[in-house]
């Protein structure tokens, strides 16, 4: 089924490329409120998160003759994109103050599965969120402080106040456990 | 050839780096040795760039506002309906086969209105496409605006500080200047002559503040090599030594790693 979600999504890249707005919409459909998610995730603030998601469909609509499906499928390079952006943001809005202050803001609606579509990809959330479930407190938050936030080790050290040694073993087993989790999700 | 030979040692540097959370020594070797080309690191670091895919897809999926939405849809709405072209070719033939049978029905004069019908359809939904277009004309002429009145804001303010950075290494032709209102913290950079970049690199502003760098954002240039970027928050001026320009990798990086081909000191405006 991810097979065939996967080949719409190609197809839906190549036309978008060729300036199709019927596949834009539909890729829109498909994968903005996942983008947006991650983009809230990160920038903790809705208003800043929906400016950045105009960004990233204004750069998809574009530059999707850019895309380059040996390297990420469409969904992958979509929400690299948003996640990059999105950590630009924060390196800007960081250069003066700092992160905790803003959070506790507005939070996003989250989205009602509807659909068979939806309950697919939910079910696909649902695997990774398991696979984060099953690595140490530690892994995860040293894995979320890196990927949500944009830490470096050595900052993540700062962060947590943990031995820099540390925090290298957590990332890197933490991964190693994530993709053995993920893998026999894939093969079960 | 990568310069230093495949090894156990960078492998394990991989899953950190595909996280960017590599930094200092490990970082400035892996990337060496990428840079070198070591095919097996680069084969295993896609396969931790799809693990993070994976990762990314965790987060609970948020509706985006009708405005958001709308927005966003406006852009595919310029373009050319790209699905009515499709069938045309299926279409005229079938069309022939029509007027064959009306010619032979004497039906000539519903054919006529139905073809004015099409082409009033056809005038409509250009005209729609034209509506369309101008508002988005619009909407990125107030952007501009938008953009030249904050730009205004900065330089006329009292007391705006400029200050010039100077080509460096690969780009010794290149030139910035920074505008920086101490009042507000907020600069605007422009950069001249810079040699445009592959995709996979961007160029990255720092000011230098309490011996530290400090990412102020980063920007693309066009065809001339001229680029800009406005900076909302930047050390208090005083503090600031230096502003420096480096090329890194597409997304930008925490800590200068790569070539740095602008940089300044200070000069009091």
């Amino acid at each position: 089924m991810d097979d065939e979600k996967e080949t719409e999504d190609l197809q839906l890249m190549s036309r978008v490329a060729a300036q199709d707005g019927g596949a834009f919409t539909r890729l829109f459909e498909l994968h903005a409120p996942v983008t947006l998610g991650l983009l809230s995730r990160i920038l903790t603030r809705r208003m800043e998160a929906e400016e950045v998601l105009q960004e990233v469909f204004l750069q998809i609509w574009t530059q999707a003759d850019r895309y380059d499906a040996s390297r990420s499928t469409p969904r992958g390079w979509i929400l690299m994109l948003a996640r990059s952006r999105a950590l630009d943001r924060i390196r800007r809005r960081d250069a003066s103050r700092r992160r905790e202050e803003l959070v506790g803001e507005e939070q996003g609606d989250a989205v009602p599965p509807v659909g068979t579509e939806r309950i697919e990809r939910v079910e696909r959330q649902r695997q990774v969120a398991g696979a984060l479930g099953a690595l140490s407190p530690d892994q995860r938050r040293c894995i979320e402080l890196a990927f949500f936030e944009g830490l470096t080790h050595t900052q993540i050290a700062e962060r947590l106040a943990a031995p820099l040694g540390t925090v290298k073993s957590r990332i890197l087993l933490g991964m190693n456990k994530l993709r053995q989790t993920l893998s026999s999700q894939l093969h079960s | 050839m990568a310069d230093t030979p495949h090894s156990a040692r960078f492998e394990e540097l991989l899953p950190a780096y595909a996280l960017g959370a590599l930094d200092g020594e490990e970082l400035r070797e892996l990337e060496a040795h990428l840079d070198g080309g070591c095919p097996d690191c680069r084969r295993l670091l896609a396969l931790w760039d799809r693990d993070l895919e994976a990762l990314a897809e965790a987060v609970e999926p948020v509706e985006p506002s009708a405005t958001t939405r709308a927005r966003i849809l406006r852009l595919g709405a310029t373009a050319p309906p790209a699905r009515a072209r499709q069938p045309l070719l299926p279409w005229l033939s079938l069309a022939a086969a029509a007027l064959l049978v009306a010619a032979v029905w004497g039906i000539a004069g519903q054919l006529r209105l139905r073809g004015e019908l099409e082409r009033l359809t056809m005038e409509r939904d250009r005209l729609a496409r034209q509506v369309t277009a101008l508002d988005q004309q619009v909407t990125l002429a107030r952007s501009a605006a938008e953009r030249a009145n904050q730009a205004l804001q900065v330089l006329a303010a009292p007391g705006v500080q400029s200050v010039v950075l100077a080509g460096l290494g690969p780009a010794t032709q290149a030139a910035g200047h920074t505008y920086v209102n101490p009042r507000r913290h907020d600069a605007l950079f422009y950069a001249f002559d810079l040699p445009p970049l592959p995709r996979d690199k961007t160029y990255q502003l720092w000011f230098i503040a309490a011996g530290k760098p400090v990412s102020a954002g980063t920007f693309a240039v066009d065809a001339r090599g001229t680029g800009s970027l406005r900076v909302d928050q930047v050390a208090d001026v005083a503090s600031i030594q230096a502003w420096a320009v480096t090329v890194e990798p597409a997304g930008g990086v925490p800590q200068p790693t790569g070539t740095m081909v602008l940089k300044t000191t200070v000069l009091k405006g």
